[in-house]
C-alpha cells in the first residue's frame, strides 16, 4: 500500500526530520553509553569521538554531496586550530611562546564563545578564497587540488614562524574542549549538515554529482553548488579544527597533515560518505573498535589467560576492519541512504497533510525555436552542416534520421551543450548561442537525453523537484509542480524510489517529467521511447499528445521509431550525414525519395518506412555524444 | 549487545579507574609502538622497562619502592597521546614518561601540569619542550648542547667558514644547524651560506651547485638531515667532486648511514654516548643482550635505562614519591649517575646537561670515538 502522492512532500519532510533525529540519537546514545559504563575514560573517548564527528561530518558535507574526496580539510582544521589558539591564549603565555606575533593578532585572550564564531567566519572566508579554484574541478583532479591546498597550508604554517612557531610545537592553547562543548558542536554539525543536504543547494550539488551535464541542462550551476558545499564544509571544518586544537592543547603543522586527513577520510568511507549518518556511524565504529582493541595491547588477563603485549594491534585490526568493510559494503556501513525511514515507510503513511498538484501551466504564448545555418565539427569530422529549420510552439515536430545523422548533436547545439562553429539558434529574438549553457532553461527550453541521465542517487520525486527548483520556484511550489508531473507520467507510486531502482520504462518517463517540471515553452525529447515496448511507447505517445495539446508547448521529438514519430508529429525534419535533407508533413516526408533512400535504404518502399520496427538499423552504430 | 559485553569485559579486565596500590610508585609510559615515533619510542621503552625490571627485582627504586608501569601505545597520534595521559593520571600515575618528540610531550605536559606530575620525554631533544612548566624534563642531550659541543670541536679543528643545510619541516632539522651557526659565530667562525631543503627531498643537486659556486667557499658543511635526506645529500655532494668536511647531528649515528661507503668516510657527528670498553654502557649492552636476545644498536635503549636512574635518584633526593617533591628534586639533581653518561639538571632549564660524544665515521664504515665533552653553559644558545 503506497500513500497518496499528494502526501509525499509532508512524508519526505517528516522522514528527513526523523533521519536527522536518528543521526543525532546515534551519537547521543553512544556517548551516554560510554560515559555511563566507563566513567571518565568513556567521557574522554566520547570527547575525541565528538570532535571527530564534527570534522568528519564537515568533510562529508563536501565529499558526500559533490562526490569529490577531499584531502584538503586538514588545511581548514589547521587554520581553525592555530587561529583559535592565538585568539584564546593567555596574554602572558603568548608573550613567551609567540614573542614576534604580529600586533593585530596579539593579546586578545578571547573566550571560546567569542573565538568560535570568529574562527568559523574566517574559515568561511578562507574556503571562499580557496574554493574558487577547487570548485572548477571534478573527479581526481579536484582531489589532487585539495591535496595541493593541504600541502600549501602545511608549508605556510611551517614558514610562518612568527605566528605558528613553524615546525616547533605550538603550545599554551587552553584545553577547553570538554564533553559538553564537543558533543554540542557535534550535534550542531550534524544538524547543519542535514539541513544543507536536504536544502535546495544540497539537492543541486547531489544532482550535479550524479550527472553534471543533466544538472546544467536544468539550469543548475555545478561550480556554484560545489563552491557552496566547499564553503559550508570548510567553515565547519575550521570550527572542528579549533575544537581539536582546544582538545590537544599543543600541536604542530604535522598534527593536521596526511596522518589526520587519512584517518578522517577512512572514517568517512567506512561509514558511507554519501550520508550524514554514514559519517557519524563511521566515526563511532572506528572509535569503538580502536578503543576496544587498545585495551588489550599492553597485555591483559582474559579468563585467566595472560595475553602478551601486542603493540600495534590496534593499527592492524583497524586496517583489517576498513578492508573488510570496503570489501563487503563498498558504499560503507550505512550505504548511500541516510539511516532512518524513507518517505514510504509505514508509520509515515499515516501523515495526511497534502500538497495539491500545481495547476497545469497556462498555454504558452506563440514562440519559435529556430536553427539558422548551424554547423559543428569534431576533430575535422562534420557532425552537423548548415542546418536550418524551426520548431513553433503548439506543434510536435519530429526529427528523424539514421544513426550518425547528427540529431543529438543538433539538440546539444540548440541547448548550448555544444558551441556551434557557425550559425545561430534563436528562441524568438534571443540568440541562444550567446546564452550560457545553464541559462538555456530560463528561456523556456528543456530537454531529455538520448541515454538516460537521471540523478540516480535522488528519488523520483527529488529528481523532478530539482528541475522545478532550478527554474526558481520556491520549495512549496516546486513540490506541487513535481506532484503534477509525476502524476502526468504515472509515477505516483514510485515517487520515493531512487531513480536507479526504477524500471526502465519508468526512468524514461521520469526524464520527460523532469524536463516538463521546468514549465518549458519548448521541450526537446531525444529518443524518449528508445528501449520501450510497444505498449509503453503508445502510452508515452498518448501522454505527450495530451500535454502538447493542453499546454500548447512545442515539442521537438527525436526518435528512431518512425511509427511513433509519425503518430505524434505534424511536421517532420529529416537529417542525414549532418544535413537536413527534407522536411514537411509526415505524408510529404514519406513520399520524398531522398528520405526513402537515406533513411530506409534503396529498394524499399515508403510503406515499409512507416511500419519499420523501432530498433536501429543493423550494422549502424549507436549514437553517442562526442566529448 | 556483543559490543557492550566486550566493552564491559574490557573495562573489568583492565581495571579502569581503579586506584593504584599505595606502596607502588606508578609510572605512566606513553610509547608509540607504531608510526613515525616507533623507531625511537620502541628502543627507549625496551631499555626503560629492562632497567625498571632490574630495579624491581632488587626491591624497587632505591631498593624499597616497587614500580608499577602503565604502558599505553599512542600510535604516534597526538590526540591518542592526550587521551592516554589522562587515563594514566586517572589510574594514579605519579610520573609520566612521554614519547620521544616535542609535540606529544608538550601536549602531555599541559595535562600533567594541573597536578605537577613530573613528565619526562623519552628522547625529545628540542630545548623548547621544557618551557611548558617546571614539571617537564628532557633526558637526552638537547639539540643546542649537541650543536655547542660540535661547534667547539669544529673551531678547535680550525674550521672557519660553515655552510648550513637545514629543513624548516622539523624542529630538529632546523634547530640543530641554527644552534651550531650561533655558537660557531660566537667562537669566531662565520656562517657563509645557508640552504633549505624539504624532508624527503629526492634531489640535492641544486643545493650542491649553490655551495660549489659560492663566492666565499665554506670549509665545513653542517646539517642535521636524517635518512633518506642525508644519504641523498652526501651522495650528491661527493658526486659533484666536493670533498668539504661534513658534520651532523646524532641522527647520523645509525648502521645504515655508516654503511653508505666511501661517501660518508670522514663524516663527523654527535652522539649521546659511546660504549667504551669496560664502561657501564658496555656492561648494559651485555646484560640487555643476554636478557632479551636483542643487541642495542642505538643510544635510545640506554637512554631509556637512564630515565629509570633519573627517576630513582630524584625519588631518593625527594625522600618521597609526592609529584611536586619529585619534580623539585629532579630539577636540583647534580651530576647524577647514569649509564650512557651522568646528568645534571641543576642550573639548567631542565634539559639535563650531559656529555656529548663527537664521533667520526671511518673508511671501514666504523664509528670512531673522537671526543667527549659537555656544553659550555656560557655560550649555550637559548631556544
Amino acid at each position: 500500500m503506497i500513500a497518496p502522492l499528494a502526501t509525499q512532500p509532508a512524508r519526505l519532510a517528516a522522514a528527513n526530520l526523523i533521519r536527522t533525529g536518528v543521526a543525532l540519537a546515534l551519537l547521543v546514545v553512544v556517548v551516554l553509553g560510554l560515559t555511563t559504563i566507563f566513567g571518565r575514560t568513556g567521557e574522554r573517548i566520547a570527547v575525541q569521538m565528538s570532535v571527530n564527528v564534527v570534522a568528519v561530518v564537515a568533510l562529508a558535507v563536501f565529499c558526500g554531496n559533490t562526490g569529490i574526496v577531499s584531502f584538503g580539510h586538514g588545511a581548514f582544521m589547521a587554520f581553525g586550530a592555530y587561529l583559535s589558539g592565538i585568539l584564546t591564549m593567555p596574554k602572558a603565555l603568548q608573550r613567551t611562546a609567540l614573542p614576534e606575533l604580529p600586533g593585530f593578532l596579539a593579546g586578545h585572550e578571547l573566550s571560546l564563545w567569542l573565538s568560535f564564531p570568529i574562527v568559523a567566519i574566517a574559515g568561511l572566508a578562507f574556503a571562499a578564497l580557496s574554493g574558487g579554484a577547487i570548485a572548477r574541478l571534478v573527479g581526481a583532479s579536484a582531489t589532487i587540488a585539495t591535496l595541493g591546498l593541504l600541502i600549501i597550508v602545511h608549508s605556510t604554517a611551517i614558514g610562518a614562524r612568527e605566528i605558528t612557531r613553524g615546525s616547533q610545537t605550538f603550545f599554551g592553547v587552553p584545553r577547553a574542549t570538554d564533553l559538553t562543548l564537543a558533543l554540542g558542536m557535534a550535534l550542531i554539525a550534524i544538524i547543519v549538515a542535514r539541513l544543507y543536504r536536504e536544502s535546495r543547494w544540497g539537492l543541486f550539488a547531489r544532482a550535479a554529482r550524479d550527472d553534471e551535464d543533466a544538472a546544467i541542462a536544468l539550469g543548475v550551476q555545478p561550480r556554484r553548488t560545489r563552491m557552496i558545499a566547499w564553503c559550508v564544509s570548510g567553515g565547519m571544518a575550521t570550527a572542528g579544527g579549533a575544537l581539536y586544537g582546544h582538545m590537544l592543547g599543543a600541536f604542530s603543522p604535522a598534527s593536521f597533515y596526511l596522518g589526520l586527513v587519512f584517518a578522517q577520510v577512512a572514517m568517512m568511507i567506512v561509514g558511507g560518505m554519501a550520508s550524514v549518518s554514514g559519517a557519524v556511524a563511521g566515526v563511532i565504529a572506528v572509535t569503538l573498535l580502536q578503543d576496544s582493541v587498545r585495551q588489550f595491547e599492553g597485555g591483559a588477563m582474559v579468563f585467566g589467560i595472560a595475553l602478551p603485549e601486542v603493540f600495534g594491534l590496534t593499527t592492524v585490526i583497524l586496517g583489517l576492519a576498513i578492508l573488510l568493510v570496503i570489501w563487503a559494503r563498498p558504499q560503507g556501513l550505512v550505504g548511500s541512504f541516510e539511516l532512518g525511514p524513507g518517505a514510504d515507510a509505514r508509520p509515515l503513511q499515516k501523515i495526511r497533510a497534502q500538497t495539491a498538484a500545481a495547476p497545469s501551466p497556462a498555454r504558452v504564448q506563440d514562440k519559435r525555436l529556430v536553427a539558422e545555418g548551424l554547423s559543428k565539427s569534431f576533430a575535422g569530422v562534420k557532425a552537423v552542416t548548415d542546418v536550418s529549420f524551426e520548431v513553433p510552439t503548439g506543434r510536435i515536430t519530429g526529427l528523424i534520421g539514421p544513426n550518425g545523422a547528427g540529431k543529438s548533436t543538433l539538440v546539444n547545439l540548440l541547448t548550448r551543450a555544444y558551441q556551434a562553429d557557425t550559425g545561430a539558434a534563436y528562441m524568438d529574438e534571443v540568440d541562444l548561442t550567446r546564452v550560457p549553457h545553464h541559462q538555456v532553461p530560463k528561456h523556456g527550453i528543456s530537454r531529455s537525453f538520448q541515454n538516460l541521465r537521471l540523478f540516480r542517487g535522488l528519488t523520483a520525486f527529488e529528481n523532478v523537484l530539482v528541475a522545478a527548483l532550478a527554474v526558481g520556484h520556491d520549495r512549496r511550489t516546486a513540490a506541487s509542480v513535481a506532484i503534477r508531473e509525476l502524476k502526468a507520467f504515472d509515477l505516483s507510486d514510485m515517487a520515493a524510489f531512487r531513480a536507479e531502482n526504477l524500471p526502465y520504462g519508468a526512468r524514461k518517463r521520469l526524464e520527460a517529467a523532469r524536463a516538463l517540471a521546468q514549465d518549458p515553452a519548448m521541450l526537446l525529447l531525444d529518443e524518449p521511447a528508445a528501449g520501450m515496448n510497444p505498449a509503453e511507447t503508445d502510452d508515452l505517445a498518448d501522454r505527450l499528445i495530451e500535454i502538447g495539446q493542453t499546454r500548447g508547448i512545442g515539442i521537438l521529438l527525436i526518435d528512431h521509431d518512425l511509427k511513433f514519430v509519425n503518430r505524434l508529429s505534424e511536421w517532420i525534419v529529416v537529417m542525414n550525414r549532418g544535413s537536413v535533407i527534407a522536411q514537411g508533413t509526415p505524408e510529404e516526408v514519406r513520399q520524398n525519395p531522398k528520405v526513402v533512400e537515406a533513411y530506409i535504404g534503396r529498394g524499399r518502399t515508403a510503406q515499409d518506412a512507416a511500419l519499420s520496427p523501432s530498433a536501429p538499423e543493423a550494422g549502424t552504430q549507436t549514437e553517442r555524444i562526442p566529448s | 549487545m556483543k559490543l557492550k559485553a566486550l566493552l564491559f569485559t574490557t573495562a573489568a579486565l583492565t581495571g579502569l579507574g581503579s586506584a593504584a596500590i599505595a606502596d607502588d610508585y606508578t609510572i605512566g609510559v606513553m610509547s608509540a609502538q607504531s608510526g613515525y615515533l616507533a623507531p625511537y619510542d620502541g628502543p627507549a621503552y625496551a631499555g626503560f622497562q629492562f632497567c625498571i625490571d632490574e630495579m624491581n627485582a632488587a626491591g624497587g627504586l632505591n631498593g624499597n619502592t616497587p614500580v608499577k608501569l602503565i604502558v599505553r601505545d599512542t600510535r604516534s597520534d597526538i590526540a591518542e597521546g592526550v587521551k592516554v595521559v589522562q587515563e594514566m593520571i586517572d589510574e594514579g600515575a605519579q610520573f609520566v614518561v612521554s614519547s620521544a618528540d616535542a609535540d606529544p610531550t608538550i601536549a602531555a605536559a599541559q595535562i600533567t601540569a594541573a597536578d605537577s606530575i613530573p613528565t619526562m620525554t623519552f628522547a625529545g631533544t628540542a630545548p623548547v619542550l621544557t618551557q611548558v612548566g617546571a614539571h617537564v624534563f628532557g633526558s637526552y642531550p638537547a639539540d643546542n648542547q649537541q650543536a655547542t659541543v660540535l661547534a667547539g670541536y669544529a673551531r678547535d679543528q680550525g674550521f672557519e667558514k660553515v655552510w648550513l643545510v637545514k629543513s624548516p619541516d622539523s624542529a630538529y632539522t632546523l634547530g640543530g644547524p641554527e644552534y651550531f651557526g650561533e655558537v660557531f659565530g660566537v667562537l669566531g667562525g662565520a656562517v657563509v651560506g645557508e640552504s633549505s631543503y624539504s624532508l624527503n627531498q629526492p634531489d640535492f643537486s641544486a643545493i650542491v651547485t649553490t655551495i660549489q659556486h659560492a663566492d666565499d667557499a665554506p670549509d665545513l658543511i653542517v646539517t642535521w638531515a636524517w635518512e633518506p635526506d642525508f644519504p641523498a645529500f652526501i651522495r650528491a655532494l661527493r658526486g659533484a667532486g666536493l670533498d668539504t668536511q661534513v658534520m651532523g647531528g646524532d641522527v647520523l649515528d645509525t648502521p645504515t648511514v655508516r654503511g653508505l661507503g666511501d661517501v660518508v668516510a670522514g663524516v663527523v657527528h654527535t652522539s649521546g654516548g659511546f660504549p667504551d670498553e669496560g664502561s657501564a654502557y658496555a656492561d648494559f649492552i651485555k646484560r640487555f643482550t643476554a636478557a632479551t636476545g636483542t643487541e642495542p644498536d642505538n643510544n635510545y635503549y640506554v637512554n631509556g635505562c637512564d630515565i629509570a636512574h633519573m627517576i630513582e635518584q630524584a625519588v631518593a633526593a625527594a625522600g618521597s614519591t609526592d609529584p611536586v617533591a619529585v619534580s623539585a628534586a629532579m630539577a636540583e639533581l647534580k651530576d647524577g649517575e647514569g649509564v650512557m653518561s651522568n646528568f645534571t639538571f641543576a642550573g639548567t632549564d631542565r634539559m639535563p646537561l650531559r656529555d656529548v660524544v663527537v664521533a667520526r665515521i671511518t673508511e671501514a664504515g666504523e664509528k670512531e670515538f673522537v671526543m667527549r665533552s659537555s656544553a659550555d653553559l656560557a655560550i649555550l644558545p637559548q631556544p
